[in-house]
């Protein structure tokens, strides 16, 4: 059985943000990294490889740059690395994307594919849905923890209502949440062993997708509205003041 | 914020992918564990065992060994290892330091095979951790002069005399220990149940507290005769493995250095005196500009030893010139740091005085400052100045 992990390459949480003309400038970005739900989709992927009969192919799409998280999905245990080579992700909307993983996905021949349930960066949670559709595979999303036994997968998913435990069987994508395991840490055998392993880097063409043009315009980019000041009040003759304002206008009590 | 290092001239672009990598996941162990927790165990005067096992599974214990379970890193990356490590404190680089060059390194190169196959594994695994016993407490620039003896008893070896200074002795599950064999220095493997072997921990120190010092006494200490080293006798054996960690220490000294300045930096650009950051101030940039410099100087130093390391083209005296400059421009560093932060430098908010007084230590062990100079005194002259009659 192939695993196929859709991983995409977001800025580091960390890393400091700089927009340039209503765009994130991504030449200003200091450090690269794996989404984090991608992280939890992948450390879920090595713990059932490690039970055995799984292969783990690591899929991207995106610029030149990707091709290191794909390096680092490989030094933790990916065996195979694949892609699809697409200078700017941002000039494509979310099911061009979609169709281009799908593809990716099933040239892997993978009949299961995890992924995070967003990326940290656009954090649209399109990916999981829409690849399952054009794969015609089940799809389960918010998985926190997953349980294989032959091809039939249980995941459980936080609801409402408490948590939910879905069995499934293959063809079928799981959208992980932040789940109990954090992605372990590459060794240094195991990132001797990554140079070793090929990244098959490929276009959309040679996936035979056609991208065509993109449905989606965007209108504009605004940064989130500033928070008011906030407000700062002294001595014991205030309270009265402060009783009111957190009953009225913030409703905490 | 993420920690950016300090890279003027771009050495990292001269590094390759293996190398950066390996790097990184270093220095994101070292966020992750040792930088929040490094004043809780200095405080503790403790080595966390914690930290023990994840340096084993990362795989970075005696990595530049090959074979017997070691995975043949290249020097290059052992070194920005020691850099990473030495960032989050002289403690941790100096445990992995003691573990891979002067405690694995002699078994891996003067050791029987049976010695490499029954230790080095678990060491690098860090499951067994190891200590090097050559400092005596009368012989430390003078280690020729050892007094600890050890004699052939037919069955066994018999070992007297005591050891000072050692790294991780207390915690050791195995000691190499140069003793003088019929007047010559040999290396002997000494477990640590061995009879009439004791390893009490030094207290008071206050520099590195969070590793081990140590003394070694061993009192009729009885060791089978298959625990000596049978591949080097003389001051060679322990030298040859002072110089792999001495060129470890030239790296872990930028790492502390980096650490400094990027703490002296931050708060320099932060600290408002006179409606103004003090990093707006003409004494401050020169302060900064100073570390920039000295720092730049001190990475190509260490990255160009590393690729004479890798060749095999490199000599005993030019890592002597690497460990002493990066040591001695990493304490300068910490104590201008120091000044920078004003007052709040001396507290442990800021990682200022820990590295400091960690410097203090790097710069006396492993050679001291000054016998370096000697080394390359002796290498200009031709003449040595260790050793004369008065």
């Amino acid at each position: 059985m192939g695993i196929a992990v859709l991983m995409k390459q977001v800025p580091d949480t960390t890393a400091k943000i700089t927009v340039s003309g209503g765009r994130v400038d991504e030449s200003a970005v200091s450090k690269w990294s794996i989404s984090p739900y991608d992280e939890y989709a992948l450390e879920s992927a090595l713990q059932i490889k490690e039970a055995g009969g799984v292969d783990l192919i690591a899929v991207t799409c995106g610029p030149a740059r990707a091709a290191k998280m794909l390096t680092d999905a490989a030094a933790v245990g990916a065996d195979a690395l694949v892609h699809v080579l697409v200078e700017d992700l941002s000039a494509l909307d979310s099911t061009q994307v979609q169709a281009i993983l799908a593809a990716a996905v099933k040239h892997t021949g993978a009949d299961v594919v995890f992924c995070g349930k967003q990326a940290a960066d656009t954090n649209a949670g399109s990916t999981g849905p829409g690849v399952a559709h054009l794969l015609g595979a089940s799809c389960v999303t918010m998985v926190s923890e997953i349980a294989v036994d032959g091809d039939s997968f249980t995941a459980m998913r936080a609801t409402a209502d408490g948590n939910e435990r879905i069995a499934v069987s293959s063809p079928c994508v799981f959208a992980f949440d932040k789940g109990t395991t954090e992605l372990r840490r590459p060794n240094v055998r195991g990132i001797m062993m990554a140079k070793k392993k090929v990244i098959e880097t490929m276009s959309p063409a040679d996936l035979g997708v056609d991208m065509g043009g993109s449905s989606v315009s965007i209108d504009g980019h605004s940064p989130p509205p500033e928070k008011p000041p906030g407000q700062k009040f002294e001595g014991a003759e205030s309270v009265a003041t402060v009783v009111g304002k957190l009953r009225d206008e913030a409703n905490v009590i | 914020m993420a920690y950016e290092a300090l890279d003027f001239y771009d050495v990292d672009s001269l590094l390759t992918d293996e190398e950066r990598m390996i790097r990184d996941a270093v220095r994101d162990w070292v966020e992750e564990n040792v930088i929040p927790n490094i004043e809780k165990a200095c405080r503790d005067e403790v080595f966390p065992d914690q930290w023990r096992v994840d340096l084993g599974e990362m795989g970075v214990l005696g990595a530049p060994l090959k074979g017997y379970g070691c995975p043949g890193l290249s020097y290059m990356a052992y070194g920005l290892i020691c850099q990473e490590l030495e960032r989050g404190d002289s403690g941790v680089r100096s445990f992995a330091s003691v573990q891979g060059s002067l405690a694995m390194y002699p078994i891996w190169d003067f050791g029987s095979e049976e010695q490499k196959n029954h230790y080095l594994p678990k060491m690098h695994a860090g499951e067994w951790i190891g200590c090097f016993g050559l400092t005596e407490p009368d012989y430390g620039s003078n280690p020729g002069d050892m007094i600890t003896r050890a004699e052939d008893k037919g069955d066994h070896y018999l070992l007297n005399g005591a050891k000072m200074w050692i790294t991780n002795g207390t915690i050791a599950d195995l000691a190499i220990v140069w003793a003088k064999l019929d007047g010559v220095i040999r290396g002997f493997i000494v477990e640590k149940d061995d009879s009439g072997f004791t390893a009490p921990e030094m207290t008071g120190k206050h520099s590195l507290k969070a590793s081990v010092t140590s003394e070694l006494v061993f009192q009729d200490c009885r060791i089978p005769k298959d625990r000596i080293l049978p591949g080097v006798e003389g001051l060679k054996g322990p030298f040859s493995c002072l110089n792999n960690a001495r060129y470890g220490i030239s790296w872990g000294a930028v790492g502390a250095a980096q650490s400094c300045f990027s703490s002296a930096k931050e708060y320099a650009l932060s600290r408002i005196q006179f409606d103004h950051p003090i990093a707006s101030f003409q004494l401050v940039q020169n302060k900064l500009a100073w570390m920039l410099r000295e720092i730049t100087k001190g990475q190509l130093l260490a990255y160009h030893l590393g690729k004479k390391k890798d060749d095999g083209t490199w000599t005993s005296e030019q890592i002597s010139l690497a460990k002493m400059n990066n040591v001695d421009m990493a304490l300068e560093i910490a104590r201008m740091a120091r000044d920078i932060h004003g007052a709040n430098g001396i507290l442990d908010e800021y990682p200022i005085m820990r590295h400091m007084a960690n410097l203090e230590s790097v710069k006396t062990y492993e050679g001291t400052h000054d016998i370096h100079n000697l080394i390359l005194g002796h290498h200009i002259t031709g003449i040595q100045a260790f050793r004369r009659e008065l």
